[in-house]
């Protein structure tokens, strides 16, 4: 027991290292700070494992001695339980030494005696034994402190390999999907972030999700409210089996797969045109970045189209208005207002030419890049890029202010187009498996149920021997408890009275109660 | 006057209450005058009722129940733990004169709640609407209350035994009565407790004295209340399990605050054991309690004033 506890210790000194170092797992941008900051340090603690603690060698390490050592101590101590179980209590002679004891005479005859006063111990949920003359009892109570105990330990195990097993096998990441697309469980269909577990087959289920509709709804304030995808799910062949919805605080499981709501954003169907052909069709996923006062609401989505097929190359950088209305009362008030409505939605462009140096879309490297022009573009218009004039397409609801230059009448044709045809949204999923969670559940509910046991519970022990003297039957009855002496002390009365109740007993008592526990 | 309004002038009139039940309680131990016992506990009482109230009124202004930030949490904190006092050591233990470090706790907590956590009352992120949220927040400040109240008994049982050996080696250094014949039994240290579950009450049996109750008693007082809350802790950790998997996705991901509160955890189930080990009883199981309370406390403010975390919303 002693090395198991030393070896808990260490796990949870572990976890307070592993809680104040940052952690790569979590924020490996810290990680990176640290190694900078400290170089000696950082390097020592990177080659220790102590920037990805849960993750190290050593703390499998101590988790595997845990349990080892939690095995070799249960595994006796279960055989002695279940040795005791299955003995039966021990007779006593000396009643009067006892903690508690009471001597009465009653009114029937010994053996008439005993065998009523079994019946009253089992009726409280005694183990009885007779003695073998016929004039005695001995009781037992209390079997659920050291099964408790058992079970909660027994169930910690479970836990532990239940936890590990989960862990291992399973893996965890984020899709982003927009308004009408489906996504396929693949490993690379995720955002770049999948976690797979160190057991893990690299198999991955092939189920689809097909994003319907996504909703996000505010209070008037700008607060969250609620997110929910409106999803239709997808089997490995891609043939629908059912519609759900994916809200916070409501995932949803398909397919060995739990799927949590997790984020939301921007993805403006964006059209590029050129040379007679169409460059790039689809949505762009916009990513909006909190600032420094943290109102990621307020702040705009960032996209990028690259046309990398082009010579020379182009990218077009873009930042979406979703929101004119509460953008311009921004401008007007100097404070960010949260855009959480479509209100005349607008975004702003940059056209860059030169070489791309990162295929990605998460960003665009301009050093080899020259600004060529900027404008707007509002929902349902087409722009011209190169010149920064629009093509075609109405004000509609855009504010007055905002600069919209129309390409002059017999102008050549553009050679590069731009149009947003339509603003989507898209949702970001977390989709997990770990096949061992009801497993875990059961474990900690098992831990729970025999802490609870094990503590509130107590073992007892009651002797009644019955004898016949000249005037009658004397029937002594005595007992201890191990634990909770002060409950015992308030049990063994009530007891006594049921004993006496049931033998008629109380004429003529000589009542010593014994000293009470020290 | 408003809900809001009503909750900050109770809190405060709880706060100034439970100021003025310290002082008398601390009156109490020094003078053993009655009136002042009951003058703490009477004011106690109106303490406890004015916090119930401010926190009453605080779910009517927020339209939620009041336990979603830090300042809420610290207010329930300080109820809770005065509440059990008030209701299991004074009512069922009989112990009177401990009153001043508990009512010096809840006073400690709310001033912390109104210098550094408070907020008004407003709306919940989306994330925290789930009535796991209920039962996990109310589990964790219940446990905490219960394992705080027994770090306190805690610290008071190491300075009386402290005293307490100081005493026996004061009998040592002096001749032995001759009536006795023999020296005084000073092998036998002061922190061995032969029966760890024997009820409390028995300890105070001996003839009231100045001063602290024994510290066999304080021991007791200890253990059960370190008994009661670990069980609740467990659970509360457990429903924050489930609620994370809901949330997050994961049942456990070495969050600061689930790391932490594993860590607690860890601490107090060592303390158990200690307790039922022969020779790590006493002291040496006290410093472990010790050591728990330390851990409560990065779990309960440290972790959401330092570390960054997914709890960081508790701010």
């Amino acid at each position: 027991m002693r090395t198991a506890l030393v070896l808990l210790g260490l796990l949870a000194l572990a976890s307070a290292v592993g809680s104040l170092l940052p952690q790569i797992p979590n924020s490996p941008e810290r990680v990176g700070a640290y190694l900078v900051d400290h170089p000696f340090w950082g390097q020592l603690f990177l080659r220790g494992g102590f920037f990805d603690v849960f993750g190290s060698w050593w703390f499998s390490l101590v988790t595997a001695l845990l349990f080892v050592s939690l095995v070799a101590c249960l595994i006796p101590r279960s055989r002695a339980m279940l040795r005791a179980i299955r003995q039966r209590p021990v007779q006593a002679k000396e009643l009067e030494a006892l903690p508690h004891h009471v001597a009465f005479e009653v009114a029937v005859p010994p053996e008439v005696a005993v065998e009523r006063a079994q019946r009253v111990l089992r009726r409280r949920m005694y183990r009885v034994a007779a003695a073998p003359d016929g004039r005695g009892v001995a009781a037992e109570k209390g079997v659920l402190r050291e099964t408790g105990s058992l079970t909660f330990h027994w169930a910690f195990l479970l836990l532990l390999i239940a936890v590990v097993i989960g862990k291992g096998t399973g893996y965890t990441g984020h899709a982003t999907i927009v308004e009408g697309q489906t996504w396929t469980d693949a490993a690379f269909n995720y955002d770049g972030d999948l976690r797979t577990g160190r057991f893990s087959s690299g198999q991955h289920t092939g189920a689809g999700i097909h994003l319907i509709d996504f909703e996000d709804r505010f209070r008037t304030s700008g607060i969250p409210m609620d997110f929910a995808s409106e999803v239709e799910l997808l089997d490995a062949n891609g043939n629908p089996v059912r519609r759900d919805e994916v809200r916070i605080n409501h995932p949803v499981g398909f397919d060995g797969l739990r799927i949590f709501q997790y984020g939301f954003g921007w993805a403006p169907i964006v059209v590029v045109r050129g040379g007679g052909a169409t460059l790039s069709d689809g949505p762009v996923v916009m990513v909006q970045d909190a600032g420094a006062d943290g109102n990621q609401l307020a702040a705009p989505g960032e996209g990028f189209v690259k046309l990398p097929t082009l010579r020379p190359q182009y990218a077009i950088s873009l930042e979406l208005i979703p929101d004119s209305t509460a953008f311009i009362q921004s401008l007007i008030s100097g404070v960010p207002q949260p855009m959480t409505q479509v209100r005349a939605p607008f975004m702003r462009y940059t056209l860059w030419q030169g070489r791309i140096l990162d295929p990605s879309l998460n960003g665009l490297d301009t050093r080899l890049m020259h600004k060529v022009s900027t404008g707007i573009v509002g929902r349902g218009w087409t722009v011209d890029v190169e010149h920064g004039c629009v093509v075609s397409g109405t004000s509609g609801a855009l504010p007055k202010g905002l600069a919209r230059t129309v390409c002059p009448a017999g102008a050549p044709a553009p050679a590069l187009t731009l149009s947003f045809p339509e603003l989507r949204q898209y949702t970001r999923l977390q989709v997990s498996k770990d096949p061992t969670v009801p497993f875990v559940l059961g474990a900690a509910i098992l831990i729970l149920l025999g802490l609870v046991a094990a503590m509130y519970s107590s073992r007892r022990k009651v002797w009644v021997r019955a004898e016949a003297r000249e005037e009658g039957t004397v029937l002594q009855v005595g007992g201890y408890a191990l634990q909770r002496k002060d409950r015992f002390e308030e049990e063994f009365p009530k007891l006594v009275a049921d004993l006496r109740a049931a033998t008629g007993g109380g004429r003529r008592e000589r009542e010593r109660e014994g000293a009470a526990a020290r | 006057m408003t809900a809001a309004r009503l909750s900050s002038d109770l809190f405060n009139a709880a706060l100034f209450a439970y100021i003025a039940a310290m002082v008398l309680s601390f009156a109490y131990l020094a003078f053993r005058k009655r009136p002042f016992h009951v003058a703490a506990l009477t004011v106690g009482w109106i303490g406890v009722s004015a916090n119930i109230g401010s926190i009453v009124a605080r779910g009517v202004a927020a339209h939620r129940t009041p336990w979603g930030n830090m300042y809420e949490f610290s207010s329930l904190l300080a109820c809770l733990v005065v509440l059990a006092y008030l209701v299991l050591v004074e009512g069922r233990y009989k112990v009177q004169t401990v009153g001043g470090f508990v009512f010096a706790f809840a006073i400690f907590t709310m001033a912390l709640a109104t210098s550094f956590f408070y907020v008004g009352p407003t709306d919940l992120l989306p994330a925290l609407n789930s009535y796991w949220r209920q039962i996990h927040v109310t589990s964790m400040i219940v446990a905490t209350s219960l394992l705080a109240t027994g770090c306190v008994f805690t610290i008071l049982y190491l300075v009386k035994v402290r005293s307490e050996r100081r005493e026996v080696s004061v009998l040592r250094s002096q001749d032995p009565p001759p009536i006795l014949g023999g020296s005084v039994d000073a092998d036998a240290p002061p922190d061995y407790v032969p029966g760890a579950d024997e009820p409390v009450g028995a300890a105070t049996s001996p003839a009231p004295r100045r001063g602290l109750p024994p510290s066999a008693t304080l021991d007791r007082l200890a253990y059960r209340f370190i008994q009661f809350g670990f069980p609740i802790w467990t659970f509360g950790v457990m429903c924050g399990a489930i609620w994370a998997q809901q949330t997050w996705g994961r049942y456990w991901g070495w969050d600061p605050k689930e790391t932490w509160s594993f860590i607690t955890w860890v601490i107090f189930a060592c303390y158990l054991h200690a307790r039922a080990t022969a020779g790590w009883r006493g002291t040496k199981a006290a410093g472990i309690a010790l050591v728990g309370f330390v851990s409560l406390f990065v779990t309960y403010y440290a972790v959401n004033l330092w570390i960054a975390g997914l709890h960081t919303y508790a701010k």
